[in-house]
C-alpha cells in the first residue's frame, strides 16, 4: 500500500541533536562524512563507530533505527562488499573456480563497506533528528550568501516546502487513480517491462494532470496571500544559533583533526 | 445471484504502528435488483465497505462472493466477476485520461478483451444513457468539456463493462442543483431500465429517501442500521443522530410540525405531498371554525 | 451609514475562451457590500459568482468598470498587496491552497509574506488557531486532516494577516456535512463576534440563510439581491435556476399560492409552525 509510505524520516524529540540549528548540523555532517574517508585501520574506526553512536545514543532515537536507515541500501552495501572481496589481488584464502578470496579484498571491502554505512548512519542521524521544515530553512540560510552568485536559494527552498506538503496528497491520489482504473479493468502487475509501462499511461496522465491543476490552483492562493518571492519575508521561527551548536560543530572538528592527524601524523 | 459480506473484518496497515481497523464483523447481503443507500460520515468504514465489494481490498478475515465467487484470487473466473461490479469513485472526472471522449469510455470493455465492434456497440450505448449524443461528442477532448459533462464521461465508463451491480461513491459532490438532478436521472434510469442493481454512496440523505429502497447505515465500521429508508427515518431518528447522519430537511420540517400537533404524515419525501396534507388540514380547521 | 468595504460599478469581464470565441463571465455588475455585512452571493456553475470573488482579491482585473476596495481603485497596481491583505481570501479546494508541511507554519504563510516580525507573527498564529478552534493541531501535518479542518486552516491562514474582509469561494462544496457546519459556525462566529465583513459565495441555500443578505447571480448578471426570507419568495425563479429553497420556504409559498394567507418571509421551521398554528 502506498499510504504506508512515511516520507520525511523525521523522529521528533527534544535532545540535544534536536535542539541544534539544522545549519550547524548541516555543516557539521559534511564535515564529518568527509573525516569518515581519512578513517582506514582498525583504531580509526573504532574512533568514527564511537562518535556516530555516541550522537546516536545524544539523539536518544531508539538503536534499531540504525537498521531502518541502512535497510533500503543494503544492496548497495552488499554490491560494494562483493566487488572488493572478489577482484582485489592478494592471499587466496579461498578459491572455488575463477572466483578467488583474498585476505587484501576481505579488508578493502570491509573498509568500504564500514565507510558506507558510517555515511549514512551519520547522515540519517540529520533527517532523523531536524524536521523537513527546519532542514529547508537550513539550506536556504546557508545557500543564501551564494545568491549573488545566481543561486535562486529562496526559490528551492519553497520547492522543497511544496513537495513536502503535496507528498503525501498526491500519494493518496495515485492509489486512488490505480484503483479506479483497475476497476476499468487496468492491470499494473503483470506483463512485460515494456507493457507494464504502456499500462502506466492511464495511471500518469491523470496524476500530472491533476498535479498540474493543483500547482495552478496554489500559485493563486500563494499570490492572494500575499506572496511575491523571498524579498522582504519574515520568518516564524528564525533560526537561533547558539552556544550548543558552536560545540557541536567543535566537537565534529576535533575527532576529523584527530584522524587526520592519526592517518597522517601516526600513520595508523 | 447476490453480494454476499459474511464476518468481514478489514484492517489498514496490519503490522505497522499505524494499524487501524476500519471494519468489524459485517455481514450483508445486497440482491440483484436493490437500490442500496449507503451512509455514514467520514471514516464510518462506508468506503472501505464497498472497495470490498469488487475485490480492490480482500477482507482480514471474512469473505465476500459475488454472485458465488469468492473474489481472492486471480483466476479468470474471479476478474469476470470482479467486473460485473463497477464502481465509480468520487470525483470520478479526475481518471479521465485518453485523447478522445469515445477512446476513454473504451478503456474498460477493450481491457476485458471484446472486439471491435462489441467495444464501439457498448461505448455508443453507454453514451447514449448518460445523454452524451455520439456523433457529436465521440471524437472531442473530455478535458475541455464542463464539469458536470466530464463525470458523466467518466460514469459512461463504467457503465460501458455492463456491469451487474453499480456502485456509486457521491456521485452529485461538487456539482450544482441542476448538475445533481441529471447525475440522479441517469442512475435512476439505469436502475429502472437495465436493471443494475445500484449501490450509492452519499452523505445526503434527501438524495438517498428519494431514490433508494434499502438504506445502510454505518458507523464505527459496523452497519448501525439496515432497512427501508422512510421506516429508518421514523424509528431511529436518536440512532441516526448517533451517527452523526442528518435526516433529509423535509423530514425535519415535518417532525417540527408534528411536534407542535399539526397532523401531517411525516414520512412524505416530496415537498408537494407535504403541502397537500397541510392544506387539508388548514381546510379541516378552516371548517371546523 | 458604514463604511463601504467593497463595491463594483458598472463592472464586467470578457475573456476568450480555447476556442477563441468571447465569453461575457461578468455583465454590467454593480454590488455594494459594507463593513460588518455578511453577504452571500449564489448562482450555479457559471454564472459568475467565482469570477466576481476574484475580482475583490484583484486576482481578476475588470474588463470595463471599475472594482473599489476600501476605497482603493483595484487598477492602481502598487495598491494590490494592501487590498489583498485587508480582504483575503479562501478557496474550493481544501487541500491545494496549504502551503507548508505543518499547520502553524501554514498559518503563518502570511504574515511572513507581510514581513511581520517573528514574534508577532507567533501571536497573530496563535490567536488565528484559537480563533477557529484548531489549536491543538498546530503541529500537525495537513494531510491528515479532514475537509473541514483543513478549510479551517485555511481560514486561520488568511485571519492570520489581520484582513478586514473574508471572501469564501464555495469553501463547503468539497465538504462532508460535518464539515460543512463546522465552517459556516466558524465563519458566522467570526462574522459576528470579530465583526469581519465576509462574502459567501454557495449554492447551498441552507448557508446562504444565514446571511444578512444575498446577491443572486445569472449568467454573469445580478438578477436579485436582498434579505434571504425576501429572496426566499421567488421560489419558482430560483428554482428555474437550478437552486434549491429552504424546505419552510417553499411550504408556505406553496401554501399563499394555494390561497392560504400565510406571512411573508419565513424561513425556518419554528417560524412555519407558528404561522400554521396561527390558524387554530
Amino acid at each position: 500500500m502506498l499510504s504506508n509510505i512515511t516520507i520525511g524520516q523525521y523522529f521528533p524529540g527534544d535532545s540535544v541533536l534536536h535542539r541544534m540549528d539544522p545549519r550547524a548540523k548541516i555543516i557539521a555532517t559534511m564535515i564529518f562524512i568527509i573525516a569518515i574517508f581519512f578513517a582506514d585501520s582498525l583504531v580509526t574506526y573504532s574512533i568514527v563507530a564511537a562518535f556516530t553512536f555516541g550522537c546516536l545514543g545524544l539523539s536518544r532515537l531508539p538503536v534499531r533505527l540504525v537498521w531502518l536507515s541502512i535497510k533500503p541500501l543494503w544492496i548497495i552495501i552488499v554490491f560494494t562488499l562483493a566487488i572488493h572481496v572478489f577482484t582485489t589481488p592478494g592471499e587466496y584464502l579461498f578459491t572455488y573456480g575463477w572466483l578467488h578470496i583474498s585476505r587484501e579484498g576481505l579488508n578493502l571491502g570491509g573498509l568500504m563497506a564500514g565507510r558506507l554505512i558510517f555515511l549514512i548512519v551519520f547522515s540519517s542521524l540529520l533527517t532523523y533528528t531536524t524536521s523537513p521544515i527546519r532542514l529547508t530553512d537550513g539550506i536556504e540560510r546557508l545557500l543564501n550568501p551564494w545568491k549573488r552568485f545566481g543561486v535562486p536559494a529562496h526559490e528551492l527552498a519553497m520547492m522543497m516546502t511544496i513537495a513536502l506538503r503535496f507528498i503525501p496528497t498526491l500519494l493518496e491520489e495515485t492509489d486512488r487513480i490505480m484503483k479506479a482504473q483497475e476497476s476499468r479493468g487496468a492491470d499494473f502487475t503483470t506483463g512485460s517491462l515494456l507493457k507494464r509501462a504502456k499500462n502506466m499511461v492511464p495511471l500518469l496522465v491523470p496524476l500530472f494532470i491533476s498535479a498540474f491543476r493543483r500547482a495552478d490552483e496554489l500559485a493563486v492562493a500563494m499570490e492572494s496571500r500575499c506572496y511575491r518571492g523571498g524579498e522582504g519575508r519574515t520568518r516564524l521561527k528564525e533560526l537561533q544559533y547558539s552556544q550548543l551548536d558552536t560545540y557541536g560543530i567543535g566537537a565534529v572538528v576535533l575527532v576529523s583533526v584527530v584522524l587526520a592527524v592519526l592517518r597522517w601524523g601516526f600513520g595508523i | 445471484m447476490s453480494i454476499q459480506l459474511e464476518h468481514v473484518t478489514y484492517t489498514y496497515g496490519q503490522g505497522t504502528p499505524f494499524e487501524k481497523t476500519a471494519l468489524y464483523d459485517v455481514n450483508l447481503t445486497i440482491h440483484e435488483g436493490e437500490f442500496v443507500g449507503i451512509i455514514g460520515h467520514t471514516g464510518s468504514g462506508k468506503s472501505t465497505l464497498v472497495q470490498h465489494l469488487n475485490g480492490l481490498l480482500h477482507p482480514t478475515s471474512g469473505t465476500v462472493t459475488v454472485n458465488g465467487v469468492d473474489l481472492v484470487g486471480k483466476t479468470e473466473e474471479v476478474k469476470q466477476t470482479r467486473h460485473k461490479v463497477g464502481m465509480v469513485f468520487q470525483y470520478p472526472e479526475h481518471q479521465l485520461f485518453e485523447e478522445t471522449i469515445a477512446k476513454d469510455i473504451a478503456f474498460g470493455p477493450k481491457n476485458l478483451g471484446f472486439d471491435e465492434a462489441e467495444v464501439e456497440r457498448r461505448v455508443r450505448e453507454a453514451m447514449q444513457f448518460v445523454g452524451l449524443d455520439y456523433d457529436t461528442y465521440a471524437e472531442r477532448s473530455p478535458f475541455h468539456l464542463s464539469g458536470g459533462q466530464m463525470r458523466r464521461v467518466a460514469i459512461a465508463g463504467v457503465i460501458a463493462l455492463d456491469p451487474d451491480y453499480l456502485i456509486l461513491d457521491e456521485p452529485s459532490a461538487g456539482l450544482d442543483p441542476f448538475g445533481r438532478e441529471e447525475i440522479f436521472g441517469e442512475i435512476v434510469k439505469l436502475h429502472k431500465e437495465k436493471g443494475i442493481t445500484v449501490i450509492l454512496v452519499s452523505h445526503n440523505m434527501e438524495d438517498i429517501s428519494r431514490m433508494a429502497n434499502r438504506l445502510i447505515v454505518m458507523h464505527q465500521g459496523q452497519v448501525l442500521l439496515d432497512g427501508n429508508p422512510i421506516e429508518i427515518f421514523h424509528n431511529d431518528r436518536e440512532k441516526l443522530q448517533s451517527a452523526g447522519v442528518d435526516v433529509p430537511p423535509l423530514s425535519q420540517t415535518l417532525q417540527a410540525l408534528a411536534e407542535r400537533n399539526i397532523p401531517v404524515n411525516i414520512d412524505r419525501v416530496h415537498v408537494n405531498e407535504a403541502v397537500a396534507d397541510i392544506y387539508d388540514y388548514l381546510k379541516e380547521v378552516h371548517h371546523a371554525k | 451609514m458604514k463604511q463601504v468595504m467593497i463595491s463594483t460599478d458598472h463592472m464586467s469581464h470578457v475573456y476568450q475562451d480555447e476556442m477563441g470565441r468571447e465569453v461575457h463571465a461578468l455583465q454590467d455588475v454593480s454590488v455594494h457590500i459594507h463593513e460588518g455585512e455578511f453577504v452571500s452571493i449564489i448562482g450555479t456553475n457559471g454564472s459568475g459568482k467565482s469570477t466576481l470573488a476574484k475580482h475583490f482579491n484583484v486576482l481578476l482585473q475588470p474588463t470595463s468598470g471599475t472594482v473599489t476596495i476600501l476605497g482603493m481603485d483595484t487598477k492602481e497596481e502598487h495598491l494590490i498587496w494592501n487590498i489583498r491583505q485587508n480582504v483575503g481570501m479562501v478557496f474550493q479546494n481544501p487541500d491545494n491552497q496549504i502551503v507548508a508541511a505543518i499547520v502553524e507554519e501554514d498559518v503563518a504563510f502570511g504574515p511572513e509574506n507581510l514581513g511581520v516580525p517573528a514574534p508577532e507573527i507567533r501571536s497573530r498564529v496563535d490567536a488565528a488557531l484559537a480563533a477557529v478552534n484548531m489549536s491543538d493541531y498546530a503541529l500537525h501535518g495537513p494531510h491528515l486532516l479532514s475537509g473541514g479542518q483543513k478549510q479551517r486552516i485555511a481560514i486561520a491562514g488568511v485571519l492570520a494577516m489581520k484582513p478586514k474582509c473574508i471572501i469564501l469561494d464555495e469553501p463547503t462544496a468539497m465538504l462532508d456535512p460535518k464539515g460543512r457546519k463546522e465552517v459556516m459556525d466558524t465563519v458566522y462566529r467570526l462574522n459576528k463576534e470579530e465583526g469581519i465583513t465576509i462574502v459567501y459565495i454557495t449554492h447551498f441555500m441552507e448557508e446562504a440563510a444565514l446571511a444578512d443578505r444575498i446577491i443572486v447571480m445569472k449568467q454573469g448578471k445580478v438578477i436579485d439581491e436582498g434579505a434571504p426570507k425576501d429572496v426566499f419568495m421567488n421560489v419558482d425563479t430560483l428554482k428555474g435556476l437550478g437552486l434549491d429553497v429552504p424546505v419552510p420556504s417553499e411550504i408556505a409559498v406553496r401554501l399563499q399560492e394555494q390561497g392560504v394567507a400565510m406571512p411573508k418571509g419565513i424561513t425556518t421551521n419554528e417560524e412555519l409552525g407558528e404561522a400554521i398554528c396561527q390558524f387554530n
